[in-house]
């Protein structure tokens, strides 16, 4: 078992544990962004513990919890967790519906897309995130080392295609895009935001650093996914356990009581 | 009569801190930018101009 094959696990553990500290929090003060966190969270969670088993092995349904969560929901549920706690406009109510009945259609896609998985495409050998889509080679371009490759009609034309589980042209994957621009414009747009709104009245400093922490994190992820997808798929676990610690530990910090903080007890005439 | 609970915040930034002098606003605008160049890369992916 090789390094790159133990630290999913791992980001497992801290995200499983993350979860449950928003969730907790959930449970005592009914707020909707601690909701909408923590189910963004378990999805990452599953996400990572998805990719860890397919490192291993392979499993369908594990697949279809890869991708449906760990690949296009998570960052977009974490994300309007903060749209949650930033803006509270009858809008918001708009976009959270939008955001669940979007991603019960990329659920119902994602389903019908899976009697049509290529499963003789997947290898052990390299990160379920650089083999999960079929890719058309352009003129010219080579396929990767090791790559299996195909001629095809695609949309009335002979292509060749570099072979992957989902086949070329599922709608499911048109769909994730929108999810990760959203999920990133509001997890790390708003990690940004807030971190920016302390820092220019200069106060609580933890909740300045702890967004820092959060968006590193969220950016860590996106950027070494990214990365992965372009062929580098070395850094995508190590970026994963890094994000998982980035944004466990930035989110505690921000949610630290101050010790400066004293509680003052007031009265007020009763009505 | 009713007894009513708040907090008042004194917890400041650190003057003269070189980290939210400095440091902070630096990464601060690193994330910002890097978060546009990702935003821009999946929008590319989305319209078809880049492709993988």
């Amino acid at each position: 078992m090789s390094i790159n094959q133990i630290l999913p696990f791992f980001s497992t553990v801290i995200m499983l544990g993350f979860t449950i500290y928003v969730l907790q929090r959930y449970v005592v003060r009914r707020a909707p962004h601690f909701l909408f966190w923590g189910i963004g969270l378990a999805f990452f969670g599953a996400g990572s513990f998805a990719e860890a088993y397919l490192s291993l092995g392979w499993n369908r349904w594990v697949f279809f919890v890869w991708y449906l969560f760990g690949a296009a929901l998570n960052a977009a549920w974490i994300g309007h967790g903060t749209l949650l706690l930033l803006f509270r406009k009858p809008w918001v109510k708009v976009v959270t519906a939008i955001l669940v009945v979007g991603s019960l259609f990329a659920a119902y896609l994602m389903l019908q897309a899976m009697p049509k998985l290529d499963e003789s495409a997947f290898t052990t050998s390299k990160p379920v995130s650089e083999q999960y889509g079929t890719k058309v080679l352009e003129p010219g371009q080579t396929p990767p080392a090791g790559a299996k490759t195909e001629t095809t009609t695609y949309r009335g034309q002979q292509v060749t295609v570099v072979r992957g589980l989902l086949p070329l042209g599922s709608p499911v994957r048109l769909t994730t895009p929108f999810f990760n621009i959203y999920g990133l414009l509001t997890l790390v747009g708003g990690a940004i935001w807030s971190a920016y709104l302390f820092w220019r009245k200069r106060v609580l400093p933890n909740r300045v650093l702890g967004n820092v922490l959060i968006a590193a994190g969220a950016l860590l992820i996106g950027s070494a996914s990214t990365l992965t997808r372009l062929g580098y798929g070395q850094f995508l676990y190590l970026g994963e356990l890094a994000c998982a610690i980035l944004m466990f530990a930035g989110f505690r910090l921000a949610a630290r009581p101050q010790p400066e903080e004293v509680p003052q007890v007031a009265t007020a005439a009763a009505d | 009569m009713a007894e009513r609970t708040h907090t008042t915040s004194k917890s400041h930034a650190p003057k003269d801190s070189v980290l939210f002098e400095k440091v902070i606003p630096a990464l601060l605008i690193f994330m910002g930018v890097l978060m546009a160049v990702l935003i821009l890369f999946a929008a590319g992916v989305l319209l078809g101009i880049i492709h993988f």
